[in-house]
């Protein structure tokens, strides 16, 4: 019997209520501990095809008579087109067609940032198409861009009102402290630089469009494609059975998508629709730059009283404000916390989600704020963060669903007391020392995804849904949870996914929801399966249900015996056994978080500022783990992306034009083989006794979170100099190193003893 | 201008301008979309392929200066031990770069069957992975190099 | 666009010019054509009839970068300089010569900004984001020259022969003026066949970058001693190599705020890269 409940369900740090339908018979988790499949490595089950380059990405898709379409974007960061004439271009040989401002949304002639799409044009080749936009005849006016932030400030040019948080009396709060420390930190605006560029495919057949694209939300993509030409959703059909990364950026669609399927319609031909390298870094979102200024109070014991924060965040022209308070507001018990978050409007290219957006940037201020305060207090750092342990979450007083972070402490200790060892290593200018972070994220997860299992005469199972794998590895998960409930190895599970006609409705690949929303719905579907060869098996051989056990690809039989599943599913014949689930709701009045520590070892040359990371080790609690093996590469890879933007990345802007000077993958400094670090990393894995059928959360963002911090921190307890900038570069490292030998001059000057 | 090339061990002749690059005659002209196209201007190694067994940057490449030297694009390691090895150390994940990675791997192991973490870095340097897979790439040229384990 | 193969280094020098650029490896050229910042209706190409390899101290200007550093009988501070340089593909892809001659990575020039390396009369870069450029030579403009092997052949004193002349390394780079923007010197019609590499006591090149590998000089330092006197050649501090005899030369540079850092970098390289080709206390 179908029942409607309302749950409450978060994405991205935005909390909403939704609707869902529940069914009744919902599976009891596994035990705790590695399983025949689930929690044992799993390679990929797609790693042939990518690792033999037989995957077919967007890019790769060739359509008979595809045409090429290249897009004029707006050279200016502000700018009104005067003057537009296509019809030079579109009489060109080789175009096909071409679309100007007011004959499709994405398309202005008052564009306000750099990259703003203009017009495009559509050939029989990507370089006729790029030819052809030398000769749009345009005029500009070009107006003067709003680029400076405390400008910005002044003229109160936001996106949205100013997001205010207060709990307890914060004025008290700093008049209890002992000691208060007070900070400004800054982050770089970081480009997401998956190495498959955005773009579309679309193909008109009759009503229906058909939209290849790189994605990480077919279903999100449809609904828009679906407004954007007026058409009932089930006549957009989305497809992307492999996409070359997204990391957040590729949340929804984009003027590329609606490009192409406005030329597709009218040339009646597929048009592809793609962003250069050069595109991609000045128009296709970025992790917002933010001006932080953190003030914490503490008592001697290092309770602490006060968290005051003040987040000036540069969104540019459009976009959202990332949660950045949230780790001040939610990773330490404090009663007296208040932050402000500004989003500010510029003239620059808009933000978008990048891996645990604003938890990145907020979770660096807070951490490197929260070491400052123990290096007054006298205090280990450590211990620190353990004192101010949150048992409920500080929000609201809810209860955890689940929460290991003490026994994540309690695992990082041993690596925290390599600090004695590694400062030995100092060795002429090199300087050794050692960091720790903690993180919080979300990754719960939560309704609607649906999944369907189909399972064949010959007793293989084939799990049906249009969701996404970005390269997390949820194909693979997804097998090895249905193979789990259906008694089945790996080998025996199919996973088709990436197409809204072959499957039912699917959450984002954002948010680390995946695995938490989709594998839920996958085991429900595989246990409708299940149940249903029990009771036909029962019937068969005429014993009782309860008795009945799937594994090892048999049917088992408590009280002795077995059969093969082949024998119950050959007696369909072309028959076939179907199954389908849902994701159920949240755990009602419960917080649902992730949680972690990691440890951070750099040795840093105190004359030329070179910092390298030596070590980072990382531990996190995500629930159940289902695959130890992509685990394992998930942490890896957010741990080498949070390098990049501690170290290397930064997105540049010409502070006159606004325009974007780091395009290229030489200019933008992305981290090599050669600037990864030794990594150990290892998950609690207990499963999160309140969430779902199996009690797992999302991996996806917790490991990119606080690794900027404990780097910052690792270079202060080598150096005793504050980064408070990101990214620590050489220049950045030797002014700190100043300010740090100024600091220490500053008692000679006075006259006082030398210390 | 026609042009003879020979790409993984079958001959091809075929028509290109002047300024066509070996990596859009081997993805448009001839279908073999293995070599991806990340940056097309030879900053991130996606397109490498190897010329007389040596690694270089096939969109930066112009399609007639490729003379006779034998071209291997990674259509053409299928069977190679590091495709397999690749999968089973999980060294992929949004798999992009991956055929780039390998095509440069199998380069360095025929150069230097028993690397060195220094020397893996050395020559892997220049293909770029966002998804961060590259301790994982370690793992699989260490275990093709048979020595179980890095130095 | 037109691919010409000459016979001959002479027949490809009388090649050049009018709309016809020298292919080498294409590493810089193939890039600069597609975005249109180098035009050109003919390539000439050099491959076969550029020297190539080394021989005794002459080292053909066809060689790769690859090739260059594993050559055990080249100076230290040259194979070291090649190894450092770009990603190992375009090491193996790219000749010296067209290493020495290639342009700067500022990004106002890269990105076709009307700079006055252009023929424009700003330097963009002053006023605006300059953490990657000069601190030498940098009066009209800023731009940094990124090449590791020049820097070390500056030190070591290189000379060059061309289908017309021979001459010192330095006399192929000047700063940019009014009335020639372009750093290098070459005649139009003249191609760059082998450099003379002198053989020095010891030689070294060390290199400061953004990330571990693949990545342009923040400050490169190359150092060579021949007899009793020190010569050091630097990548990245100026639009040209830049030549300095000691540390002391750099109480000379004219850093831009935003450039400052590198003086105290090419500080600490400069003293390490001297104390590394330093002869031995008492020798």
């Amino acid at each position: 019997m179908a029942r409607l409940i309302k749950t409450e369900k978060e994405v991205e740090g935005r909390y909403s209520e939704q609707w869902v339908v529940v069914e009744e018979d919902a599976l009891e988790q596994w035990p705790e501990g590695p399983l025949r499949t689930v929690g044992r490595p799993a390679t990929r089950v797609d790693g042939l095809a990518r690792a033999r380059g037989e995957a077919r990405y967007t890019q790769d898709i060739q359509l008979p008579g595809m045409l090429h379409a290249a897009v004029l974007r707006s050279p200016h960061a502000r700018a009104r087109v005067k003057q537009i004439d296509l019809t030079t271009a579109s009489e060109l040989a080789g175009v096909r067609g071409a679309v100007g401002p007011g004959e499709l949304d994405v398309l202005t002639d008052e564009p306000n940032y750099e990259g703003e799409a203009v017009a495009a044009v559509v050939a029989d080749t990507a370089d006729h198409a790029r030819a052809a936009l030398e000769e749009i005849s345009i005029e500009w006016e070009v107006l003067e861009p709003l680029l400076d932030v405390d400008q910005a400030l002044a003229r109160e040019s936001f996106l949205s009102d100013p997001k205010l948080y207060e709990r307890g009396d914060i004025e008290r709060g700093f008049a209890e402290a002992d000691v208060v420390v007070e900070a400004e930190y800054r982050t770089q605006s970081v480009l997401h630089n998956a190495l498959e560029t955005h773009q579309t495919i679309c193909e008109w057949e009759g009503e229906t469009v058909n939209v290849y694209t790189s994605t990480q939300w077919l279903w999100g993509v449809r609904d828009e494609v679906a407004a954007a030409f007026d058409l009932p959703k089930d006549k957009v059909r989305v497809i992307c059975r492999f996409m070359g990364g997204g990391f957040g950026a590729k949340g929804s669609a984009g003027d590329y998508t609606m490009i192409a399927a406005e030329l597709a319609r009218r040339t009646g031909r597929p048009v592809h629709c793609r962003l250069d390298r050069r595109e991609e870094n000045v128009n296709s979102g970025n992790r917002n730059p933010t001006i932080q200024k953190l003030r914490l109070g503490a008592r001697s014991d290092g309770i602490l009283t006060a968290l005051s924060a003040d987040y000036v965040c540069l969104l540019g022209w459009d976009g959202w404000l990332p949660p950045t308070a949230g780790p001040v507001q939610m990773l330490y018990a404090c009663d007296n916390v208040r932050t402000v978050e500004y989003g500010v409007r510029l003239n620059s290219p808009p933000m978008d989600a990048f891996r645990a957006p604003g938890f990145v940037e907020g979770t660096f201020g807070l951490e490197c704020a929260l070491d400052e305060l123990a290096a007054k207090l006298d205090l280990d750092p450590l211990e620190l963060r353990r004192r101010n342990h949150a048992d409920h979450d500080p929000l609201d007083e809810r209860p955890f669903s689940g929460k290991q972070l003490m026994e994540c402490y309690r695992r990082a200790e041993p690596h925290w007391e390599r600090r004695h060892e590694v400062h030995a290593r100092a060795d002429g200018p090199w300087k050794h020392g050692v960091g720790i972070a903690t993180q919080l994220w979300y990754g719960g997860g939560g309704p609607p995804s649906y999944a369907w299992v189909r399972l064949a005469g010959d007793g293989t199972a084939t799990v049906l849904t249009a969701m996404q794998d970005i390269g997390t590895g949820t194909r693979t998960a997804m097998a090895q949870i249905a193979a789990e409930e259906l008694g089945l190895p790996v080998e025996r599970v199919t996973v088709e996914l990436g197409d809204t006609a072959h499957g039912p409705y699917a959450v984002v690949s954002g948010g680390s929801s995946t695995t938490p929303s989709m594998g839920p719905a996958v085991r429900a579907a595989a246990g409708d399966v299940a149940r249903q060869i029990r009771e036909i098996a029962a019937q068969r051989f005429d014993v009782e249900e309860r008795v009945l056990s799937l594994a090892e690809g048999k049917v088992i039989n408590a009280d002795g015996g077995s059969w093969l599943l082949e024998e119950i599913t050959g007696l369909l014949e072309d028959g076939q056994i179907l199954g389908k689930g849902a994701r159920g709701p949240n755990p009602a009045g419960m917080r649902v978080m992730t949680y972690g520590i990691q440890v951070a070892e750099v040795a840093v040359d105190v004359e030329t500022g070179e910092v390298v990371v030596e070590r980072i080790y990382a531990v996190h609690d995500i629930g159940r783990v289902i695959n130890p093996l992509g685990a394992e590469s998930q942490i890896e890879g957010g741990i080498i992306q949070a390098i990049g933007h501690s170290l290397s990345e930064q997105r540049l802007l010409d502070p006159r034009s606004g325009k974007v000077l780091t395009r290229t993958l030489d200019a933008y400094k992305l981290p090599t083989i050669a600037d990864v670090p030794e990594i150990v990393s290892e998950l609690v894995d207990v499963p999160d006794a309140h969430l779902t059928n199996l009690g797992s959360k999302g991996l996806g963002e917790p490991p990119i979170v606080p690794t900027a911090a404990a780097i910052a921190n690792a270079i202060r307890d080598a150096t005793g100099a504050d980064v408070r900038s990101l990214p620590i570069t050489r220049e950045e490292m030797l002014g700190a190193l100043h300010e740090a030998d100024e600091r220490r001059r500053v008692p000679e000057r006075v006259g006082a003893a030398p210390a | 201008m026609v042009v003879e090339l020979t790409i993984n061990g079958n001959a091809y002749e075929l028509e290109a301008p002047v300024g066509r690059t070996l990596a859009e005659v081997l993805r448009l002209d001839l279908g073999l979309t293995g070599t991806k196209i990340a940056c097309g201007e030879g900053h991130c190694g996606a397109c490498t392929v190897q010329l007389d067994g040596v690694p270089v940057l096939s969109c930066i490449t112009l399609v007639h200066t490729v003379g006779d030297r034998e071209v291997t694009t990674i259509e053409g390691l299928r069977e190679h031990p590091l495709v397999e090895a690749f999968v089973e150390a999980d060294a992929t994940q949004c798999g992009f770069c991956t055929p780039g990675q390998i095509v440069t791997a199998s380069a360095l192991l025929a150069a230097n069957a028993s690397p060195s973490d220094d020397e893996i870095r050395h020559a892997m340097a220049g293909n770029l992975c966002r998804c961060g897979t590259y301790p994982k790439i370690e793992r699989a040229i260490h275990t093709v190099a048979g020595d179980g384990g890095g130095s | 666009m037109e691919l010409l193969r000459p016979d001959s280094a002479e027949a490809a020098a009388a090649a050049l010019g009018n709309g016809s650029v020298a292919l080498a490896g294409g590493t810089e050229l193939v890039p600069l054509l597609r975005d249109g910042i180098v035009r050109a209706e003919k390539l000439v190409e050099l491959r076969d009839v550029v020297p190539r390899g080394v021989d005794g101290t002459r080292i053909g200007a066809g060689t790769t970068l690859a090739e260059l550093e594993v050559d055990p009988d080249i100076p230290q501070a040259l194979r070291e300089a090649c190894s450092l340089a770009a990603s190992p593909q375009l090491r193996s892809m790219s000749t010296l010569g067209g290493n020495l001659l290639q342009a700067t990575r500022c990004w106002y020039w890269r990105l076709n900004f009307p700079c006055y390396l252009h023929g424009g009369d700003t330097c963009h870069a002053k006023a605006g984001q300059h953490r990657e450029h000069a601190i030498f030579g940098n009066e009209r403009c800023a731009s940094a020259h990124p090449s590791d092997p020049a820097a070390a052949l500056l030190a070591l004193g290189a000379r060059l022969r061309t289908t017309s002349r021979e001459f010192s390394l330095v006399d192929l780079y000047r700063l940019p003026t009014d009335e020639e923007r372009n750093v290098t010197a070459l005649e139009p019609g003249e191609v760059i066949l082998e450099l003379d590499v002198p053989r020095p006591e010891a030689s070294v090149y060390l290199k400061a970058m953004e990330r571990r590998k693949w990545s342009f000089a923040i400050v490169g330092v190359a150092a060579a001693r021949f007899a009793d006197s020190i010569r050091l050649g630097l990548a990245g501090v100026a639009p040209i190599p830049w030549a300095l005899s000691s540390v002391d030369d750099l109480e000379q540079a004219t850093p831009l705020l935003g450039t400052a850092y590198k003086v105290q970098i090419a500080r600490a390289l400069v003293r390490r890269a001297v104390e590394a080709v330093s002869a031995p206390a008492g020798a």
